[in-house]
């Protein structure tokens, strides 16, 4: 097996590092791939049936995604497009490093919200806003010091809410034996029934406004920087990546991340090298937990302090769902949760411009769900593609005719 | 005639000849075994012969015809059946559910189960294989599963079975039964191929035996002609001392102790029952007994998994009340695991990230909360050298390792953790005799050095040589303690069954 082939070289231009194996393993970055362009063609089929030019409808969405610049248009579609990337890959992380410790957290969706109603409210609460107020007006034109002040707070609590809602769940499952999907899919609703039914329309709203407006608006110290005028584009993406190289360091350069990983591979049943080696099996899991609500409840913070300002009484559902089909797309590693983090967001910025063409958004929705469903059929990837290879390699070295025992 | 010719058969894998040219016949109604070390080639072998991989060269024949075999479908058409080391059952079906399942009897479009347990105790009682049909197979005993196992592939109207290590899973009394029942599938004309690394085994029950080294055909020997001693020489290519040699040393302070030890089972049955005992330092005291009466029980309570129901336990004087796993082991006691899967070794983890688990939080391997994965490579590299852990690089995963290496894994691992008490609980389990030798003479080096050992096993050769004291375990109680030069197999055996027990004391 020549070390200098192909995939290899586009392995490292990806430079994803699998600290567990000797070899990378080429195919975690050809099997999403080949599922993308999969669910491209069988997208485009179900448009061409649909009685709609699937060329055309290609050419808006990525037209208008943020990944092609040109135009006039663009500098707010590529703004739009990490807008909307980085709150994805926040929850992406998060699942993403809770698969890698073996278990399921689907529950980034209500770490999510746990995280954005907490900063909505240390980011207008008085005691907080007019400390930081006075402060903004005293430092004139150091104004920034505030801002970045009151951010940040906003942002650790925020986090540390929305990692408290996770590790609750960890807990329930490490004593109470309570199945890790079960339990936070549960703290979903709860959190998310709490928020709207409750704190939104009624102790958080303001009471001059009626109950559709939604919470108090956070005050401009609390307000995330913009960093690219006129577009809202703000340092959500900075902080992401920071998030993103932050997940990865914990899980390849720390001993947390090690014994994270252990557990995560040993996660079948009645399996218990890390135990019997003296590993807290249990308090890792609950810290690992807490660690990736504090990812999921990051995204949240954007939401509020990068795009609403306040939470509003309108808010869908969603990121933490999208979340879980970017760990999935992005293979639970964190480069790849930053790049499928960053299909997505391009995938639903580009999907209003498809309405031109009388092509319904929910088109962009189709295909991400493909691509997912794709990725679910990995196995099967995986396996034509090692059939694949192992022809093409027994055609160009006919004599060692080899196959991989899978 | 021949039921089964393999000619000339070669496998390669990437980077490793696993079959080299392989050739050998088997005549109808014969038991042939194939032995060899671990990663001699011998699972690769049966892999190819029933369909699962596809030989780089060669050819097989069955019943005189070549026979293609692209698949296990294919091998059973041709009437072969494999008997796997994991059996293939669902342990909530009954017995007939299971022997039935993948080709059922129906009624229009239903699920006819009157007539599958019908069919079953009709060919149980053809065969003279005695099961219950309407048992659930998952409260059966492991020997009876076998049993079920067996009778799936016969019922598939196989006439060449291959076992596949099967008496791996079983205890010395299950292994008697089954024999027994290969003899009775022989007598009824079938043909057995037996896989196994045990030699003794092998010369209970094989008409002839091929020995397999590093993918080839050592030679092919009758039974009648041979003895363990030249299967074994044939089989590592050298001399083996199967004696272990006596090592003297001086006994030291009591490492661990305990007494009147009462310990519940997952089930909440109390399985082991007022134990007391003490392991000195220079001392290797021996637990023989049967598999089930105790043991697991007793090692889990003693690295921390379950806490006892009653009775205490020091570790170099210090009490181990609620004390954890990893407490118990920077207070210096190690643990080798029989089962390396499991407990042993986290397998998708290289030899790397494996050599330092347990010890990862000390100094040098990390600081702080960073690991040091290049001082973990430098140490994995000298442990893999001492003990010679083949491959032999360190990036490779734990899981592509052969047992045997694994093993020196673990004991390169356990070894190296600053300890005085050392569990070794069924250290030898799986091994084949060049890395079971290996083992021994880390224990004798650990006892001679002044540590304290506990060797807890199943295979009475390994008691008998290498302990300074026996205690024998029998339904949770220590029913006996003697010394190697004072008892027998034979008497340790009878003890071990129960025989002779004060039936008073084991109620």
């Amino acid at each position: 097996m020549s070390e200098n082939s192909g995939t290899n070289k586009f392995l490292r231009i990806f430079g994803i590092d699998n600290q567990g194996r000797k070899r990378r393993d080429p195919l975690n970055v050809w099997v999403p791939l080949i599922s993308i362009g999969l669910a491209l063609v069988v997208g485009m089929i179900v448009i061409a049936v649909s009685g709609r030019n699937p060329f055309r409808a290609y050419a808006l969405l990525f037209g208008d995604s943020g990944l092609i610049p040109g135009g006039s248009a663009w500098p707010r579609e590529f703004a739009e497009l990490l807008i909307k990337s980085a709150m994805y890959i926040a929850t992406g992380l998060a699942v993403a490093l809770a698969f890698k410790g073996g278990l399921f957290n689907i529950g980034a969706e209500g770490q999510f919200w746990v995280g954005a109603i907490v900063a909505t409210f240390f980011g207008y609460w008085s005691p907080v806003a007019g400390a930081f107020g006075t402060m903004a007006t005293a430092l004139g034109s150091m104004a920034w010091i505030a801002q970045l002040l009151h951010g940040a707070i906003c942002i650790i609590l925020g986090m540390f809410a929305g990692g408290a809602w996770a590790a609750f769940a960890g807990f329930l499952y490490v004593k109470r034996g309570v199945n890790i999907v079960i339990g936070t899919i549960m703290l979903n609703w709860i959190a998310w029934f709490l928020i709207t039914n409750w704190l939104v329309t009624g102790p958080m709203t303001p009471p001059t406004q009626t109950f559709t407006s939604g919470t108090y608006y956070v005050a401009d110290t609390a307000k995330l920087f913009r960093i690219m005028m006129p577009t809202r584009l703000n340092t959500s993406i900075i902080l992401v990546l920071l998030a993103a190289y932050a997940t990865w360091f914990l899980l390849y350069k720390t001993t947390i991340g090690y014994e994270i990983r252990a557990i995560g591979h040993t996660a079948n049943i009645g399996m218990e090298a890390p135990k019997a080696q003296g590993i807290n099996v249990n308090r890792r899991i609950v810290q690992m937990m807490f660690f990736s609500g504090c990812l999921a409840a990051l995204g949240g913070c954007f939401f509020i302090l990068g795009m609403q300002y306040q939470f509003p009484n309108t808010a869908t559902m969603g990121y933490g769902w999208t979340g879980i089909g970017v760990a999935l797309i992005g293979q639970s590693e964190p480069i790849g949760v930053v790049l499928a983090g960053l299909f997505i967001g391009a995938l639903r910025t580009g999907a209003t411009s498809m309405q031109v063409a009388n092509i319904p958004k929910t088109f962009s929705n189709i295909i991400e769900g493909l691509a997912v469903g794709f990725i679910a059929l990995q196995v099967a990837v995986r396996y034509y593609l090692v059939k694949y290879l192992q022809r093409r390699r027994a055609h160009a070295d006919p004599p060692a005719e080899q196959e991989a025992a899978a | 005639m021949k039921a089964l010719e393999v000619h000339n058969i070669s496998k390669m894998f990437p980077g490793n000849l696993a079959n080299d040219n392989i050739s050998f016949s088997v005549e109808k109604g014969e038991i042939f075994a194939i032995v060899g070390e671990n990663g001699a080639g011998k699972s690769t072998l049966m892999n190819i012969i029933y369909g699962i991989y596809t030989p780089t060269a060669g050819e097989i024949y069955v019943n005189e015809q070549k026979a293609r075999i692209r698949s296990a479908e294919d091998a059973i058409q041709l009437h072969m059946g494999m008997v796997h080391q994991e059996f293939m059952l669902i342990p909530r079906f009954t017995v007939a559910q299971n022997i039935v399942v993948g080709d059922e009897p129906r009624k229009g479009i239903f699920f006819d189960y009157t007539r599958a347990v019908r069919e079953v105790k009709e060919l149980s009682d053809k065969v003279a294989l005695t099961v219950d049909a309407t048992a659930i197979t998952g409260d059966l005993p492991v020997g009876v599963q076998q049993r079920v196992e067996i009778l799936k592939v016969l019922r598939r109207g196989a006439e060449i079975l291959i076992f596949d290590e099967p008496t791996a899973v079983l205890t010395p009394e299950e292994t008697q039964e089954l024999f027994v029942t290969m003899r009775k599938l022989q007598s009824q004309g079938k043909t057995i191929l037996f896989i196994s690394h045990k030699l003794k085994e092998v010369m209970d029950i094989a008409d002839r035996i091929a020995v397999l080294r590093r993918g080839k055909v050592q030679g092919i020997v009758n039974k009648k002609d041979t003895n363990e001693e030249e299967l074994a020489r044939m089989m590592v290519g050298r001399n083996v001392v199967l004696e272990i040699p006596k090592v003297e040393a001086s006994v030291g302070p009591v490492a661990f102790s305990c007494h009147d030890l009462r310990v519940k089972n997952a089930r909440g049955m109390e399985t082991v029952r007022d134990i007391s005992f003490d392991v000195r330092g220079g001392e290797i005291v021996g637990i023989a007994g049967v598999q089930g009466n105790g043991q697991d029980e007793l090692v889990n309570a003693m690295i921390g998994f379950t806490r006892p129901t009653s009775g205490s336990m020091e570790l170099n004087g210090k009490s181990m009340r609620l004390v954890t796993t990893a407490e118990l082991r920077r207070q210096g006691m190690s643990y080798i695991t029989e089962d390396r899967a499991r407990r042993g070794l986290v397998m998708p983890y290289t030899v790397r990230d494996n050599s330092v688990m347990g010890q990862h939080l000390n100094a040098p391997f990390s600081r702080g909360l960073r690991m040091n994965y290049d001082k973990i490579a430098e140490f994995a590299e000298g442990k893999v050298r001492e003990y010679d852990i083949r491959p032999g690089d360190v990036l490779d995963t734990a899981g592509s390792l052969s047992g045997g290496n694994q093993q020196k894994l673990i004991l390169a691992r356990e070894l190296s953790l600053p300890h005085n008490f050392l569990i070794a609980s069924q250290p030898t389990r799986g091994l084949d005799v060049g890395a079971t030798e290996f083992v021994y003479r880390k224990l004798l080096e650990e006892k001679k050095s002044g540590k304290a050992i506990l060797l807890i096993s199943l295979e009475l050769s390994e008691i008998l040589g290498l302990s300074d004291r026996i205690l024998v375990m029998f339904e949770g109680h220590i029913v006996g303690e003697t010394t190697p030069d004072k008892t027998t197999e034979e008497a340790l055996g009878l003890l071990m069954l129960g025989v002779g027990v004060d039936r008073k004391v084991v109620s």
